[in-house]
């Protein structure tokens, strides 16, 4: 709000960090989507949680990051912060910036909001089925988007739901425009899902476990359908997920996350090749490998996320980690960068002075 | 194709069939009640106190001044229908107001509404009515808004459980998502999910206030300009141990259409609740 050219701002200039590999040519590029140091506490009866911490984060166009880890650390609430739709009260963000575009969407008014979610950025979550809203008909639902954030009427509003309907790979896309949602499949309800939310064309699209929902098939279609969206439109995508074979397949960069914080940024081949951080190593652990022998068990890490106002005073994932030191148990450690592009905050694996 | 679903799910119910058909016939007998009966009903037109049956001429028998019982009895739909409808659009109007804007905000809106609708509640309904219609002046339009003011407070109760319930659901949260604002989400998104029960509380609202009105113009607060049926059984009642006929006859149209209306919610509730339909 304060801020007279979003472009002169001693942000926008520096590159974003751990993002060098993909963009450095480009030189001081406006990035689509920048947090940087992004909290965001539960204020409840039972005290203070901070569901999200220090978060940063960048994407560039047409990247895809996934934010990875285990239920209850922070991802989904990371995603709705970002869009500016934590369920307030008890939650709210305590510091940092969103920029979107360069503009810092955190000090925006909530009408000025309205104008920016599902134009500017845009969101696909988890179960397309409750998603839709079930006694509206597909057109009504696309149509209303459009409405809302371009001038068309309610006709040519009609027309383009039929065209993003095709984009988007619906069979018989005419036909389905007057169906409600409990008369299609998992699938075609997460392409009307996908439709809506590049309906606008936004710049920035948050996946949240946009395929969990859905049987295994349909699930690679529908990542496959991302993809091919993301790489027309140029759009930047966070793809919240648990699943690394998800990862594996569509993110470029990867970021780890447990109990709120960051604990690991990697590229994707770098992290799956040489995980730093334990828990990294024990989610790829945990991950079944296809073609490896029958007998052997799955590893997994014990215990489970700490609750969010009971976190240990040392490393959130101290009392569960295999290479757990004494240090870990009193002193928290920070975020390091042993290589570039690739962070960790790890007492046992950093090149940490701090 | 869905709204044909919609009579065939209703018509199973053979209670809310008949009770409808009832009503339908109810209804035509009231919009046409001027042409079967083109004079004034309060018209005296016979010797008092014939009994039905008596006179071929006045099926229903006259009352104590000799007016046509079947005549005021027609007409008489027409003014209970009519306040019954009215009153329960009143009602359902401020009830899912107060309701929608509780539940989807809740907060200290929610309690403000909802403690006010309890101080509504903790008055008894008929000398709530009786104090309006008093204070107002008897006529139609306040007996509607008196009994509307009495009866909007469990439709607000189930307006805001519906909105509390689906307020949190995934497809809202996805409307805001896409950048909806408050007014819409809560009359484009969750109203029109919201809406099935309270129709059907709406429709056994209708009941209830025939059933006020019926009361009131009993104790002789009704119009007196409107020949109702509640006015029909309160007329006869002075002579209701020799001619209880006048006040049997409308008595038992009221009990025939509330009754009915009654199973036309029944219908309803089993052809829009969704946990009821077989799919």
């Amino acid at each position: 709000m304060q801020r007279k050219d979003p472009l002169a701002g001693p942000r926008a200039s520096r590159p974003a960090h751990a993002h060098e590999a993909g963009l450095e040519a480009r030189g001081p590029v406006r990035l689509p989507l920048e947090v940087t140091d992004l909290s965001t506490t539960l204020f409840t009866r039972r005290g203070e949680m901070k569901a999200v911490e220090g978060l940063s984060l960048a994407v560039g166009a047409g990247e895809t990051v996934a934010l990875v880890g285990e239920s209850g650390c922070g991802k989904s609430m990371s995603a709705l912060s970002i869009m500016r739709l934590l369920p307030e009260p008890p939650a709210r963000i305590v510091g940092g910036s969103v920029r979107l575009n360069g503009r810092d969407i955190v000090p925006l008014p909530e009408e000025a909001m309205l104008d920016i979610r599902g134009k500017e950025i845009g969101m696909i979550f988890q179960d397309p089925m409750s998603s839709l809203n079930p006694v509206a008909t597909v057109d009504k639902q696309i149509s209303e988007v459009l409405m809302a954030h371009t001038g068309l009427g309610r006709f040519q509003a009609r027309a383009r739901a039929h065209e993003l309907l095709e984009q988007v790979g619906m069979p018989d896309a005419g036909r389905r425009l007057d169906a409600y949602p409990h008369q299609l499949s998992g699938g075609m309800c997460q392409r009307v899902m996908i439709a809506m939310a590049i309906a606008c064309s936004p710049s920035v699209l948050i996946a949240d476990e946009p395929t969990t929902a859905l049987d295994v098939t349909v699930q690679a279609q529908v990542l496959t359908l991302l993809k091919s969206l993301q790489a027309e439109q140029g759009m930047a995508m966070i793809f919240i997920t648990h699943d690394l074979g998800v990862v594996a397949e569509t993110a470029d960069r990867v970021v780890v996350m447990y109990a709120g914080r960051k604990v690991e940024e990697a590229m994707v081949d770098d992290l799956f090749e040489a995980p730093l951080h334990p828990y990294t190593a024990g989610l790829i652990g945990a991950t079944p490998v296809p073609g490896a022998a029958r007998a052997e068990r799955l590893a997994d890490i014990p215990g489970m996320v700490p609750p969010l106002n009971a976190l240990p005073a040392g490393c959130a994932f101290a009392p569960r980690c295999p290479r757990v030191m004494d240090r870990c148990r009193i002193e928290r450690p920070a975020l390091t960068e042993p290589a570039p592009g690739r962070r960790v905050a790890c007492f046992a694996t950093g090149t940490d002075t701090a | 194709m869905e709204r044909f679903a919609f009579l065939g799910r209703f018509a199973r119910n053979r209670g809310a069939l008949a009770g409808a058909l009832v009503i339908l016939g109810v209804a035509m007998a009231a919009i046409l009640a001027p042409l079967f009966f083109p004079t004034d009903p309060l018209r005296i037109v016979a010797q008092p106190e014939l009994w039905p049956g008596e006179d071929p001429a006045y099926p229903l028998g006259t009352d104590s001044l000799g007016r046509d019982m079947l005549a005021m009895l027609v007409h008489g739909a027409r003014a209970t229908l009519l306040i019954g409808l009215f009153a329960s659009a009143v009602a359902t109007t401020i009830g899912v107001g107060v309701g929608a804007i509780a539940g989807y905000f809740g907060g200290w809106v929610d309690e403000i509404s909802m403690r006010s609708s309890e101080l509504f509640q903790t008055i008894p309904n008929l000398i709530f009515v009786l104090t309006i219609v008093v204070i107002l002046g008897s006529t139609l339009q306040n007996i509607v808004i008196a009994i509307g003011i009495v009866s909007w407070t469990p439709i607000a109760r189930l307006t805001r459980a519906e909105f509390l319930a689906l307020r949190d659901r995934e497809f809202v949260q996805a409307c805001r998502s896409m950048g909806m604002g408050d007014l819409g989400i809560i009359l484009g998104e969750i109203l029109p999910n919201a809406l099935p029960p309270v129709i059907v509380l709406s429709s056994l609202v209708v009941a209830g206030a025939i059933l006020f009105e019926s009361a009131v113009s009993f104790l002789g607060l009704g119009d007196p300009n409107v020949a109702s049926w509640g006015r029909l059984v309160g007329d006869g009642r002075e002579l209701i141990r020799s001619s209880w006929y006048i006040c049997a006859i409308p008595g038992v149209a009221i009990m025939v259409t509330v009754l009915c209306l009654n199973l036309v919610g029944d219908g309803l509730n089993d052809a829009l609740n969704p946990k009821l339909r077989d799919r």
